[in-house]
């Protein structure tokens, strides 16, 4: 399966909050939906959902107008909320029945999704006797009770501790390995790195950067290289790299103790490492610069921080 | 209707699990037996089945009274013959002093100075203990001339209780409504229309309220239809509404059924009612009900925390109570202008066609109309209530006026 988002725009009175917006997600892999606050992650989702009506473009799977509700998708909605007053298993059987299962396999589902989730032990409590992470936990089994194809979770790790999220994480790569069309939004740049093989970051409702993470990882860190020294601070050596070799490269950043620069010539990676050990420059650590996804991300979306 | 059926379903069982409704319901199923029941093991006098009973306990009752009387007139005969008419135990006075003092003294209950066979005075201390004694002693007296007078002009005392037994059979045969019989189990069914009206549309109203407050709205509108959502909700509550007033309504006529006999039939003013009456109530009542319900779904829908609803709902109520409040009058004059224009109009008709069917005179299509209207009024409610439950799923915060709620759906 292959969803596609083409230009997609919405708008909320006057302010156009999403302005074409274009991506596209197959089965096998995770999307990875990222921006800053009000950056247009939720709006988009719920436009994927079909709870906001777009005001342009559009949305396609395998080629046709994709209709969600024919889908039974998995859905995690950033508004988390379920019956606090019914219990575990009632409203789980019942959002399941509602997605399509028969009343059995809806029931033989929340018992493997609340064991695999590690909160089994909860089936019959009232959910609001549940600590806040277990809550989240049975939000997250009664999103997957359907075994949907597709799967879009909107911010899945708020909220939970790191244990926790470590089942999330193992959760969401079986579902890619199960080949699921998984996406997700974060700004939790260190889960998406772990599992997202396309990303998406929008800023104030333009994909600023969309495509394979690899890729863009490899083309940010291009003419970059991150250097140390034993015998001077960061700072120290930055000054002396700007003045001293200001023709084959150019300083660009400190980063805690390493200094980032980028080189003039495509090839200059042996020459800079000629002239420095020629000014007796005590290497710690030379290389190429990779940056992170966090890099890449304030870069990008951080224009007014 | 796979979806519609799993919401009816869950709906349903939010209603019948939970521990008040339940309670409430054999509450006052258990109330209304008890009220009609209690009453024939206490109060056999009361009901017309005792009879002997009721005189035993009459005589007893009087027999304690203590009477005096001063005979101030020679022109009565068989002064005993005269109290004898009169229950109660009678002592002889010797003057109107003497009598007077007894009574104050509370030796009597009360006592009479009969001057005449025409004239007698009540003495008594305090008025209100036997108003229908004076009463029952001038009826006494009137009689006795009477007796006197006839036996004088040559009849028998046969003669005169023949004279006396004569009676005529007078039974009433009401060919239009007859108002003064419906009035009562009109009334108590108009009611019952309101409680449950006012009180199931609220319960409608929170219940879709709460899946915004809880914030559990975006999964489901997701995952169902919106229409299925709404019209599910709003059916549960109906059919919970319904179903709690059959039951407690039912238990009222199977006790009266059962205790009919000891009662008398007296209570047959508010159980017994014509079939016609009966079928307009169930058709009326139920579609103004569901009416109602649909217009408080929609509040619902407009407001996402639960305690605004009862400030949203105000309007609704007050249309409503001023729809209850035709009718109480209507309940008087069926006919007026005012009920046959309020018969018609799908917010009011419920209770005024209902209150013309049972009390005035109404042709067939005019009730064929009422209905139609009424069933135009429930489905356009409906449309619309699932329309602005749609719209406002993911409107929280302060309550949206209807008016922008129409506008914004007008321009999607």
């Amino acid at each position: 399966m292959k969803l596609e988002v083409k230009n997609l725009k919405k708008s909320f009175g006057e302010k156009e909050v999403l302005h074409e917006i274009s991506f596209s997600v197959e089965s096998g892999s995770a999307l990875g939906l990222l921006g800053r606050n009000g950056a247009g992650k939720t709006t988009t989702i719920r436009i994927l959902m079909d709870v906001f009506k777009s005001n342009g473009g559009e949305i396609l799977l395998d080629g046709r107008p994709f209709r969600p509700k024919e889908h039974g998708i998995g859905y995690l909605p950033e508004e988390r909320g379920l019956y606090p007053k019914k219990t575990v298993s009632e409203q789980l059987i019942y959002m399941g029945m509602l997605r399509g299962l028969t009343a059995r396999q809806a029931k033989e589902n929340m018992k493997k999704w609340l064991e695999r989730m590690e909160v089994a032990e909860y089936e019959n409590r009232k959910l609001e006797t549940l600590s806040k992470g277990n809550q989240q936990k049975v939000q997250l089994a009664q999103t997957l009770i359907c075994d949907p194809e597709i799967v879009i979770l909107d911010e899945p790790f708020s909220g939970l501790d790191p244990v926790n999220s470590q089942i999330l994480k193992d959760v969401i790569t079986e579902q890619i390995q199960d080949g699921r069309l998984v996406i997700f939004s974060s700004h939790q740049m260190s889960y998406v790195e772990e599992f997202c093989e396309d990303i998406v970051i929008l800023n104030h409702g333009e994909v600023v950067l969309s495509g394979d993470l690899k890729e863009i990882k490899r083309e940010f860190g291009q003419d970059r290289l991150v250097l140390s020294s034993l015998n001077e601070a960061p700072g120290k050596l930055a000054e002396r790299l700007s003045s001293t070799f200001d023709d084959l490269l150019e300083v660009e950043k400190i980063q805690k103790d390493r200094v980032i620069i980028r080189k003039k010539a495509p090839d200059g990676k042996t020459a800079i490492l000629e002239r420095l050990l020629q000014e007796k420059v005590d290497l710690e650590f030379f290389g190429l610069y990779e940056p992170s996804l966090n890099d890449i991300f304030v870069e990008k979306a951080g224009d007014d921080l | 209707m796979k979806q519609f059926m799993t919401v009816l379903k869950f709906e349903l069982n939010n209603y019948f699990k939970n521990k008040s409704f339940l309670v409430t319901t054999l509450f006052l199923a258990v109330l209304l037996v008890g009220v009609i029941v209690v009453p024939t093991f206490f109060l056999p006098g009361l009901t017309g089945g005792a009879s002997k009973g009721e005189e035993t306990e009459q005589t007893e009752e009087t027999s304690q009274e203590q009477l005096g009387i001063f005979v101030n007139t020679t022109e009565i005969a068989d002064v005993d013959s005269l109290l004898a008419m009169i229950p109660g135990q009678w002592s002889s006075y010797e003057d109107e002093e003497s009598l007077r003092s007894a009574v104050e003294a509370e030796e009597i209950e009360a006592g009479f100075v009969l001057n005449g066979p025409s004239d007698a005075v009540y003495v008594v201390n305090n008025l209100t203990m036997s108003e229908n004694l004076s009463q029952t002693f001038s009826s006494a007296l009137a009689q006795y001339q009477k007796q006197t007078y006839l036996k004088d002009h040559g009849l028998s005392p046969e003669e005169i209780a023949q004279a006396d037994s004569f009676s005529v059979n007078l039974e009433q045969e009401v060919l239009g409504k007859d108002g003064s019989r419906n009035y009562w189990y009109t009334y108590v069914l108009v009611f019952v229309i309101y409680m449950l009206i006012l009180f199931y549309g609220q319960m409608i109203a929170v219940s879709i309220t709460t899946e915004k407050s809880n914030r559990a709205i975006e999964i489901l509108v997701t995952s169902v239809n919106p229409n299925s959502l709404i019209f599910g909700k709003v059916l549960a509550g109906a059919i919970a509404g319904v179903l709690q007033m059959v039951v407690i309504i039912g238990a009222g006529f199977g006790a009266y059924r059962a205790c009919r006999e000891a009662w008398g039939g007296m209570l047959d003013f508010l159980f017994q009612i014509p079939g016609n009456v009966m079928a307009s109530f169930v058709v009326f009542g139920l579609l103004s009900y569901l009416l109602y319900a649909f217009i408080f779904g929609m509040l619902g829908a407009m407001v996402s925390k639960t305690e605004d609803i009862s400030k949203s709902a105000t309007p609704v109520t007050l249309i409503y109570v001023a729809s209850f409040l035709i009718a109480m009058v209507g309940l008087t004059d069926s006919d007026s202008l005012l009920m046959k224009v309020a018969s018609f109009v799908p917010f009011t008709s419920g209770n005024a066609m209902f209150i013309r069917v049972s009390m005035g005179s109404v042709a067939l299509w005019e009730v064929g109309l009422s209905v139609l209207l009424l069933v135009i009024g429930c489905v356009a409610a409906g449309i619309l209530a699932a329309k602005i439950f749609r719209f406002g799923t993911l409107h929280y915060g302060n309550p949206i006026k209807l008016t922008k709620a129409l506008k914004s759906m007008g321009q999607q």
